[in-house]
C-alpha cells in the first residue's frame, strides 16, 4: 500500500509526535508514505473564510501534485481531510473550476480530480482492515477506557464528506476495540473541540473544549484519542485554561489516533513522542492491564 | 409492504420548574410501525395515558417548525423523525427539550433567548427610504439574484440549529446559525439598502464566533446550510471592511502567512491576530506549550515551489480585479 503522505503543517511542527506515530504505524503495517516537499498547507479552514476560491486553488495544486505521481493522498488531520475533500467538490462547480484552472494553467499544473483523499483512520479500518490490525496487536490496551473524538471535518457536512453517519460514527470505536481498549460512548465525541475560535476568543474555545472533555470524563474515559491535531491542540495544549473555564479539574490524557495504534503494536512512549503532550499520558497507560 | 409494529421504549424529559426538584425521565413503551413519526407517539401518550405531557406542535408536516426537540441528543423535528431507525440505532428514544433555552415545562422551552439574539442583528429587509418599493406593484428579482439566496428563504425558524450549536451554548455573544443565515439572505438581497452597514456591524456582533463545526447544517430540516452561509458572510465582511477583528485578522493573517512560506508559521500568526500587546495574554499558556513543543517558536522551512503559490495568489487577485471592473 502506497500513498502520497500529506502530514499537514501541525504534524511537521508542534504536533511532531503525530508524524512520529504515523510513520511508526506505517512501517509496522508496510504502508509506504511518499513525501512531497511541494505540498502546501490546506488553509485549515481559515483561508477558506478569507477567500474560498484561493483555498480551492491551493488545494487543487496539492491534489495535482499527488495526481502527477499517480498516488492517492493520505491525511492525518480531520481538517486537512475536510479541506482537500471540499476542494475536490468545489472543483466540480464550473465557475470555480474556470477561475482555478486559469490560475494553475500558466504554471503547467493540471488538476484532474483523479486522486482520492483518505484519512488514516479510514485507511486503517477499511483498507488495512481490522483483522490485519488485530493480528499485529502485541500489547492490547485492555483496561484503558478511551473516548474517541472525531473532529468535525472528518464527518461534516455529511453529504460532502460522504463517510460515516455524522451522529453515529463507529470506525474509531471499532478500531479501539480491536486494539483491546474499551471505547466510551458519549455525545461529545462528534462535537466541536473549539479550536477555530482559539485565536478569536480563547474563553469561548476553552468552554467548548472543556465541555467535551468533561463529557468523556463523566462517561468513564481514562483518555481521549483524536484523528485531528487541531483537536489535539485544543484538548491537550489548551486543557489547562479549559479546566479553569469549566470550573473543575480535567486531567484527561489526549492521544493522537496513530499513537494508540502504535502503543498496542508495542511502540515505546519515546518512539511516539508521548513526553511532548502537556497533559501526562502515564495515568491512562497505567490502566492497561498487563497480560498474565 | 407495510412493516409490522415494533416496541418503542421512550424516555421523556419531564420537568415543571418551580414545582419539581429536578427533571426526571419518564418511561413509556408503545407499539408502533417503524415509520411512525415520534410526534404521533408523543400525542398518543398525551391522548391515551398522560394528558399533562407538555409539548409544542402544530402542522405535523415539517412546515411550522414547532416540534423541534432533542431526540437521542440530536436537535430535530419530532414530526419528521420516524421511530424505527432510532430504535435500530439506540434501542430506545430519549426525548428532551431543545438546548440553550430555559424549560417552561417538559418539552416546551422559552424561545426568548433565541429571538433576542436573532433580533439583535436585525435580519429583516431594510429599504432605502429615498427609493421606496413601488406601492402596490411587484418588485421583481432576476433568477440570478434569487439564486444568490441559496436555500436561506426555506428556513422555518424551528431553532434546531440554535439548539445544536456549541457556540450558542458557550457564548451569549454569538447570534446563532439561523440569525446569521438570515442576515446573509438580506446582505445579498438586491432590495436591501443596508448591505455595507450589516457587513461592518456583524464583524463585532459575533460573526467570528462561529466554530464552522457544521452541526447546524446537519440539524437543519430544510437544508439551509447555515455554516456555509456564515462562511460566505465572513469573506464578504473582509472584502467590505478588511480584517478588523481577531477572527478576520486570523483568517487574513493565515492567508498571508501561507503565501510567504506555504506552511504555517504559528508564532507569527498569533502576533498577526492579537498584535504584540495582545500576545501578552497568550504568554503564560504559550510558555507552557513551548516547554513541551519548542517548535512553536520555530520559523518553518518554506515549501518547495513556493513561487507557484505566489503566482496562484497573484493570478486570482488579477482575476478578481478584472471581474470587478
Amino acid at each position: 500500500m502506497k500513498f502520497a503522505y500529506y502530514p499537514g503543517c501541525v504534524a511537521k511542527e508542534t504536533g511532531r509526535e503525530l508524524d512520529m506515530a504515523t510513520r511508526w504505524v506505517a512501517r509496522a503495517l508496510g504502508i509506504e508514505l511518499v513525501e512531497f516537499p511541494k505540498f502546501a498547507c490546506c488553509g485549515s479552514g481559515f483561508v477558506d473564510e478569507a477567500n474560498e476560491v484561493l483555498n480551492v486553488a491551493i488545494n487543487a495544486r496539492n491534489l495535482a501534485i499527488a495526481e502527477a505521481a499517480g498516488l492517492d493522498l493520505l491525511t492525518i488531520c480531520s481538517t486537512c481531510q475536510g479541506m482537500l475533500t471540499l476542494a475536490k467538490l468545489r472543483m466540480n462547480d464550473p465557475v470555480v473550476r474556470a477561475k482555478v484552472d486559469g490560475a494553475l494553467r500558466p504554471l503547467g499544473i493540471t488538476y484532474r480530480g483523479s486522486s482520492d483523499v483518505t484519512h488514516l483512520l479510514r485507511v486503517l479500518v477499511e483498507k488495512v482492515g481490522l483483522p490485519t490490525i488485530r493480528a499485529r496487536v502485541k500489547r492490547p490496551l485492555t483496561g484503558m477506557k478511551v473516548g474517541a473524538f472525531y473532529g468535525c471535518h472528518l464527518l461534516r457536512p455529511a453529504d460532502e464528506m460522504a463517510w460515516e453517519s455524522p451522529e453515529e460514527p463507529h470506525a474509531f470505536e471499532d478500531l479501539l476495540a480491536v486494539l483491546g481498549a474499551e471505547p466510551v460512548q458519549y455525545r461529545g465525541r462528534v462535537m466541536c473541540c473549539g479550536f477555530p475560535v482559539q485565536f478569536v476568543k480563547p474563553e469561548t474555545a476553552g468552554r467548548v473544549a472543556g465541555q467535551q472533555i468533561l463529557d468523556a470524563k463523566q462517561h468513564g474515559a481514562h483518555a481521549m484519542a483524536t484523528p485531528c491535531p487541531l483537536c489535539h491542540i485544543s484538548l491537550d495544549a489548551y486543557q489547562g485554561p479549559a479546566a479553569k473555564l469549566v470550573g473543575q479539574p480535567l486531567d484527561m490524557p489526549i492521544f493522537h489516533l496513530p499513537q494508540v495504534v502504535a502503543l498496542a503494536f508495542g511502540a515505546t512512549p519515546e518512539e511516539i513522542g508521548l513526553s511532548r503532550h502537556l497533559v501526562p499520558t502515564a495515568p491512562a497507560l497505567a490502566k492497561i492491564v498487563a497480560r498474565p | 409492504m407495510v412493516a409490522g409494529p415494533i416496541s418503542v421504549p421512550l424516555e421523556v424529559y419531564r420537568y415543571r420548574p418551580g414545582v419539581d426538584r429536578a427533571p426526571t425521565y419518564q418511561r413509556y413503551t408503545l407499539d408502533a410501525a417503524p415509520h411512525t413519526p415520534l410526534l404521533s407517539l408523543l400525542l398518543r401518550i398525551r391522548a391515551e395515558t398522560d394528558p399533562t405531557l407538555s409539548l409544542r406542535y402544530s402542522c405535523r408536516s415539517s412546515i411550522c417548525g414547532s416540534c423541534a426537540m432533542r431526540i437521542n441528543s440530536r436537535s430535530r423535528l419530532a414530526c419528521e423523525t420516524p421511530v424505527g431507525p432510532e430504535i435500530e440505532r439506540h434501542g430506545r428514544i430519549v426525548v428532551e427539550p431543545m438546548a440553550s433555552q430555559p424549560v417552561v415545562r417538559d418539552l416546551v422551552v422559552d424561545q426568548s433567548p433565541f429571538w433576542q439574539r436573532y433580533n439583535a442583528i436585525e435580519p429583516h429587509l431594510k429599504v432605502d427610504p429615498r427609493h421606496p418599493m413601488p406601492e402596490g406593484q411587484p418588485n421583481p428579482m432576476t433568477p440570478a439574484e434569487v439564486e444568490r439566496f441559496h436555500d436561506t428563504p426555506r428556513c422555518i425558524a424551528c431553532a434546531a440549529c440554535y439548539s445544536a450549536c456549541p457556540a450558542v451554548a458557550a457564548d451569549p455573544a454569538f447570534p446563532g446559525p439561523m440569525a446569521l443565515a438570515k442576515l446573509y439572505r438580506f446582505v445579498v438581497d438586491p432590495r436591501d439598502a443596508a448591505h455595507q452597514d450589516r457587513l461592518v456591524r456583524i464583524q463585532t456582533e459575533g460573526l467570528w464566533l462561529c466554530l464552522r463545526c457544521h452541526l447546524c447544517t446537519e440539524a437543519c430540516p430544510k437544508n439551509v446550510r447555515p455554516s456555509e452561509r456564515i462562511r460566505d458572510l465572513k469573506e464578504m465582511a473582509i472584502a467590505a471592511q478588511g480584517a478588523t477583528e481577531h477572527g478576520s485578522r486570523h483568517a487574513v493573517g493565515f492567508k498571508e502567512n501561507l503565501r510567504t512560506a506555504g506552511t504555517l508559521h504559528e508564532s507569527r500568526l498569533v502576533r498577526q491576530t492579537f498584535g504584540v500587546a495582545g500576545m501578552l495574554g497568550q504568554l503564560p499558556q504559550g510558555l507552557r506549550i513551548w516547554r513541551k513543543k519548542p517548535e512553536v517558536l520555530h520559523r518553518p522551512k518554506p515549501i518547495e515551489g513556493l513561487e507557484e503559490l505566489e503566482k496562484i495568489y497573484d493570478a486570482l487577485d488579477a482575476q478578481e480585479k478584472e471581474g470587478g471592473r
